[in-house]
């Protein structure tokens, strides 16, 4: 028989190292001899997009379009450490730090502009699609280029660091406030239980997830489904089989991922609620949009069938024999 | 060691082998294209699918002696010169890439459907896709994808 159910599941998690271990990140803006902007950020892309959405947090510190970046990563030669790409962290933490290393060098190139355009005061220039202009005046101009060509030798490159607001938990009470900040989620998924098979279909699923502000919806949307996938893979499919403490599946001919035919529809729902510490609004959601897949799942096989699951992945066998004891009680 | 004649993205070769030697190998190492990408070498995860006569295969687990007189196609040689094949354009547009690493192998196993198949449903797609394992992308912007590449296609007409 074919049974039905609906089940929920919501997380909080925490951004960042956390539980007061050092969260320090550091990035640098230059002003390229040609007017551009060069970055210069640790961060490393593993897929998560965080070579897009630092260019656009530099690109928007300038009031400009990303072509203005010029944007260098992962070398350590010629940058400073911003700190591993885990936990969440890159948008939240380096994020900020490459928007006051931003802010600060234009801070600078404003300052500059002030004097080639023989101002006495800084107050009113703004910077726009790389002019630096007189807002009450417009005429009254300067282009970043120009700015960049009257420095000569001189170099305005500007550092910042952010730590992040993390404290120490009680050891005893488990009390305490160990991250900053937090993101929350949830998601409702309506599976398809076969109790004669043991096999449990997704039919339909929504991800709902605070991302404070999405600096590229595109990408979170990415992240969403990705996360999605595993959380499902987590809870019907992936099963290291550890005997004696082997992996007994360590190939993808017994350790089961999804494929695309696994994988549901799945309606994306973003959340923004700016995070008043965060760069432009913006929090990191890299592992939470996992979290909550599991629980939701294992919830609907529970609606579904009465049976609550305790182990996963929820293999049909496992399942089976579940459903064969609970008729038996 | 045999000498294997084949053509690769419309070149043809004459490489020495020796009976061991995957299409993966001679792809990568031999004549260094190493868009084609070595995931599992047991021909689950897809990371190497290459066109071989019109058919996606995985190049683990095809040996290099028996592409004698064949034509494969690698991710280098699905463009046209600076132009973009309509599914590497549509991977772009609907942000179907992450890592990038199972890519090579979803636009080839792309380039299938859509070359066989002119109206492809979204379970043809989601099938088309499934010998292709991705860890970042929960896939459904690939499906996406698969569909702009087939109105890229129409459009073209």
């Amino acid at each position: 028989m074919k049974k039905r159910g609906i089940g929920y599941g919501c997380t909080f998690y925490g951004t960042g190292y956390g539980n007061g271990f050092p969260d320090v990140s550091v990035a640098e803006a230059e002003l390229n001899s040609d007017g551009k902007i060069n970055v210069y950020v640790g961060a490393t892309e593993c897929g998560q997009g965080s070579d897009t959405i630092m260019r656009q947090i530099a690109a928007e510190s300038f009031g400009s379009s990303v072509e203005i970046i010029n944007y260098y990563s992962t070398d350590t030669d010629i940058m400073k450490d911003s700190g591993t790409a885990a936990a969440s962290r890159q948008t939240y933490n380096t994020g900020n730090a490459l928007r006051l290393a931003s802010e600060k060098l234009k801070d600078r190139v404003i300052e500059k502009a002030k004097d080639l355009l023989n101002l006495n005061t800084t107050v009113g220039l703004k910077i726009e699609n790389g002019e630096v202009f007189l807002n009450s005046f417009k005429a009254t101009k300067i282009s970043l280029s120009e700015i960049a060509s009257s420095l000569g030798d001189e170099k305005l490159r500007e550092e910042a660091t952010f730590v992040a607001h993390s404290t120490e938990m009680d050891e005893e009470t488990g009390q305490g406030c160990p991250y900053w900040p937090y993101t929350f989620g949830a998601a409702a998924v309506e599976v398809e239980v076969d109790t004669e098979t043991g096999k449990v279909d997704i039919i339909r699923a929504a991800s709902a997830q605070d991302v404070g502000r999405a600096i590229n919806p595109e990408l979170v949307e990415g992240q969403m489904d990705g996360g999605f996938a595993m959380g499902y893979g987590y809870a019907v499919f992936e099963d290291l089989n550890l005997k004696n403490g082997k992996i007994v599946n360590n190939r993808f001919t017994n350790y089961l991922i999804p494929t695309a035919m696994d994988m549901p529809e799945l309606e994306k729902i973003i959340i923004e609620d700016p995070e008043s510490t965060g760069p432009y609004g913006a929090k990191g959601i890299g592992e939470p949009v996992m979290t909550y897949v599991a629980p939701a799942i294992l919830n609907a096989i529970y609606d579904a069938t009465g049976v609550r699951m305790t182990e996963i992945p929820v293999t049909p066998e496992r399942l089976l024999k579940a459903l064969k004891e609970s008729e038996t009680k | 060691m045999t000498t294997v004649n084949l053509n690769v993205n419309g070149k043809d070769y004459s490489v020495e082998v020796d009976g061991s030697t995957r299409l993966l190998d001679l792809l990568r190492d031999s004549l260094g294209l190493t868009g084609t990408k070595e995931g599992c070498g047991e021909g689950e995860c897809g990371a190497c699918t290459v066109i071989m006569d019109g058919e996606i295969v995985d190049s683990c687990l095809v040996l290099a002696f028996q592409c004698e007189g064949k034509e494969i196609i690698t991710i280098e040689g699905v463009q046209n010169g600076d132009i973009l094949h309509p599914a590497q354009k549509a991977f772009i547009e609907k942000g179907a890439v992450q890592c990038g690493f199972c890519i090579p192998g979803m636009v080839l196993a792309t380039k299938a459907i859509i070359d066989k198949n002119e109206e492809p449903t979204d379970d043809e797609i989601r099938e088309g896709l499934s010998g292709n394992l991705c860890r970042c992308t929960g896939y459904n912007k690939m499906v996406e994808a698969v569909h702009r590449a087939v109105e890229i296609n129409k459009e073209a007409k």
